[in-house]
């Protein structure tokens, strides 16, 4: 009796099964690395908007920085089963369409009329041979200055620093207020962006030719000097406690007037609003500080790759999740949570959820775009591929620990490292 | 598994009821007892063929990737020792390699002589000596994460024993070594020695309890001195386990991963880099499998530096021991 109902539940559960691969609902397969706090929540929406499109959503996000994603997804593609779709960004994008097939999404993109809204340089990043196989989420302005109302209050400071000269000498007045001027902590991709910073706010072009171009002349120029000389400054401004904590650990004191400037991609815009704090009231938010006259703009761009696939329900899902991610209702939603700016040029930010930061983010861009001063970040993987980029990142991260090494000593090692890694 | 019962019956590991037994010889006569031996034969070639495949064999292609341009995925382009002698001239290895050779000599050192010093402590017929030993011992059970991450924050300046001692008064307290670059590689020793030094008690209790009474006797009535018994006679006596705790000791360090992944993920900077850090950056950061995979062959060769003369003595010594029977 028990026996035969059991094969009644299990005849039932196989009909339902196959009834429901013949009808092979959409569905997308996702890996990236955002998976809690602002970054969780935004890809959480991005999951909801493709839902109520039509398509299953699996994420499966694996913490941590980009490479460790990177190597679930180098691990699923050796097994030949890559996801349907997954987070890439840069010069990786090409690097990795040679190890995997990927799916050309020219016709949607075309379909959607979304080349003519997305600025060159991004579309640049995100095409292989001409051909778009992965779309652009989001942009975000690495080189942003947060400052902590409270210890601007304490110094008798009301705007930010325009230039180093202007930060140095605010930093020196907070360092004599008993404040730690930069809040760092000192994990190596956080060093190197420093050095960014430094170098874009000396000269993005000299940036765009030493570090985007390895062009050794360059690397070995007085620009580059300059940007050694100012990090070493900025480094005498950092607490020598701090070594290999996340930049996120600093929020709180930051908020509370004990640390004075975090510079910190937007994302931090994301952290902060999460955690409640308040542009204007607890804190300051605008670009680093730059010599040259128009905006520059350090990019970090996140891009979202479609791996081929054989199964007819993954490609129906990457077709429904491309035409989202290409939607303007995406741009908003993902942008407003995560504290970046849209990688659509066609949107303005003038909904209340964004904040003021992001609006500045944004015209900052498109005042950099005009100057052509837009340049790849270093520190995120965007000007080199992982292998210059981490041949680089071990001359700055020594660099910025070790006092002993002049700037004239660092500017050495790092052209050298360049020459070796080329 | 009716196979494995059979070839355990068949070599006397489990004892044969006594009801088979009287059956035994019909079975016997059936399956005959080379057939189980050949099936016990089997069993053991297929795991011995899984592990070679799996150690021998992969070792080999990861030398053979070493030759290669592997980048991303393996790709068989030949390219002979460049990874190599550009590996050899980075900043990196060299900051890795010296600092293993700071590490491991230190490791190796204070986790010997103070897992000695708790061995003869212990010795001496202490009361409660099951849990101190095991108290010792604990350590060795927490996994090197565990320690990395314990150690990370009893070191750290603000909140560990630098905030403790200074908020009991000393305000002019400092121990900072965890964030100084130049003492930080003496933090992984502290660590692993705190890890291992329990091990290195424990085996030389077991050896110094493998001795024969009859020395400490005759060393007693020589006169000796405790000091003078232990260092002169009881030591020389097990030389061969002081050897075998120097040996374990140094792979344990030259393949140190965890912990400073855990202590202090390679900083400040690079100061606390090690050989496997590098190996790890190479092959899963960088996307460099070629250079990744040279890294890992030359910590393979280092291991082999420790471990052949170790194998040499060792045949040495057990002939020795024949020849003089």
């Amino acid at each position: 009796m028990l026996n035969k109902s059991l094969l009644a539940i299990c005849v039932a559960c196989a009909l339902g099964l196959s009834s429901a691969n013949v009808q092979a609902e959409p569905r997308i397969t996702v890996i990236s690395q955002w998976s809690a706090g602002a970054e969780g929540d935004a890809m959480n929406a991005f999951g909801h908007l493709v839902t109520k499109a039509g398509a299953k959503w699996e994420h499966n996000p694996v913490s941590g920085f980009t490479t460790e994603m990177m190597n679930k997804l180098r691990a699923d593609i050796i097994a030949g089963k890559p996801p349907a779709a997954s987070q890439l960004k840069g010069p990786e994008i090409q690097a990795w369409s040679q190890i995997a097939p990927t799916v050309n999404m020219d016709a949607l993109v075309a379909a959607a009329g979304y080349e003519k809204v997305v600025s060159p340089d991004l579309a640049r990043l995100h095409k292989v041979q001409g051909h778009w196989v992965s779309l652009p989420l989001q942009v975000y302005r690495v080189n942003t200055l947060y400052a902590s109302k409270k210890a601007m209050d304490k110094i008798g400071a009301t705007a930010l620093p325009k230039t180093w000269d202007e930060f140095n000498a605010m930093a020196k007045k907070m360092a004599a207020a008993g404040i730690t001027p930069v809040a760092h902590g000192g994990i190596a991709w956080a060093d190197t962006m420093y050095f960014d910073l430094s170098l874009i706010g000396v000269s993005p072009d000299a940036y765009r030719r030493a570090i985007m171009n390895l062009d050794d002349k360059a690397l070995r120029g007085p620009e580059v000097l300059a940007a050694f000389k100012q990090l070493r400054q900025m480094t005498g401004w950092m607490s020598p406690a701090n070594a290999g904590q996340h930049w996120s650990v600093f929020i709180p004191p930051l908020m509370k007037g004990e640390y004075g400037f975090l510079m910190m991609g937007g994302w931090a815009s994301g952290v902060l609003k999460r955690g409640k704090f308040e542009e204007g009231k607890d804190y300051l938010c605008g670009s680093t500080p730059t010599s040259v006259a128009k905006p520059v703009f350090d990019l970090n761009a996140d891009g979202l790759i479609f791996w081929e696939t054989k199964n007819a329900d993954l490609q129906a899902g990457q077709k429904i999740t491309a035409q989202v991610a290409m939607g303007k209702e995406f741009s908003r939603t993902f942008t407003q949570i995560n504290g970046s700016i849209p990688a659509r040029t066609d949107i303005e930010l003038t909904d209340s959820t964004y904040q003021d930061c992001q609006r500045d983010a944004a015209a900052t861009l498109a005042g950099a775009v005009a100057a052509n001063q837009v340049v790849l970040s270093l520190a995120h993987n965007m000007a080199q591929s992982n292998s210059i980029t981490a041949a680089l990142r071990d001359v700055l991260t020594e660099f910025v620990h070790n006092n002993s090494i002049t700037p004239e000593e660092g500017q050495k090692r790092l052209a050298d490292a360049a020459n070796a890694a080329r | 598994m009716v196979a494995i019962l059979a070839s355990q019956i068949g070599h006397g590991l489990v004892p044969a009821p006594e009801q088979g037994r009287a059956r035994w010889p019909r079975a016997r006569r059936f399956w005959g007892v080379t057939a189980v031996e050949q099936i016990a034969k089997l069993v053991a070639v297929l795991a011995l063929a899984v592990a070679v495949l799996y150690v021998v064999g992969f070792t080999l292609w990861t030398t053979w990737i070493s030759f290669t341009d592997s980048t991303l995925l393996p790709n068989y382009t030949f390219v002979g020792i460049k990874h190599y002698t550009r590996l050899l001239q980075t900043r990196i290895w060299q900051v890795a390699y010296a600092n293993l050779a700071i590490y491991g000599f230190g490791f190796m050192v204070f986790a010997t002589a103070i897992g000695l010093l708790l061995a003869i402590l212990i010795d001496q017929k202490v009361r409660a000596e099951n849990l101190l030993r095991t108290i010792y011992l604990y350590p060795m059970a927490l996994s090197f994460v565990v320690t990395g991450t314990v150690w990370s924050w009893l070191l750290n300046p603000g909140i560990g024993i630098q905030g403790f001692v200074r908020g009991l008064g000393w305000t002019g307290f400092s121990f900072g070594w965890l964030v100084d670059r130049d003492m930080a590689i003496y933090t992984v020793v502290l660590a692993a020695v705190w890890q291992a030094s329990g091990f290195a008690m424990a085996l030389f209790l077991a050896g110094l309890r493998s001795l024969d009474a009859d020395l400490y006797k005759a060393a007693q009535i020589d006169g000796a001195g405790p000091a003078r018994m232990y260092l002169r006679i009881l030591v020389p006596a097990m030389w061969p386990i002081v050897i075998a705790v120097l040996v374990i000791l140094l792979q344990f360090a030259i393949k140190t991963y965890e912990l400073v992944r855990a202590l202090t993920a390679g900083g400040p900077g690079i100061a606390t880099t090690l050989p496997t850090t590098v190996v790890y950056d190479y092959m899963f950061q960088r996307g460099l499998m070629g250079a990744g995979s040279a890294a890992a062959v030359m910590l393979l060769l280092s291991l082999l530096v420790i471990i052949v003369p170790y194998a040499i003595y060792r045949r040495l010594s057990a002939r020795r021991r024949i020849r003089h029977g």
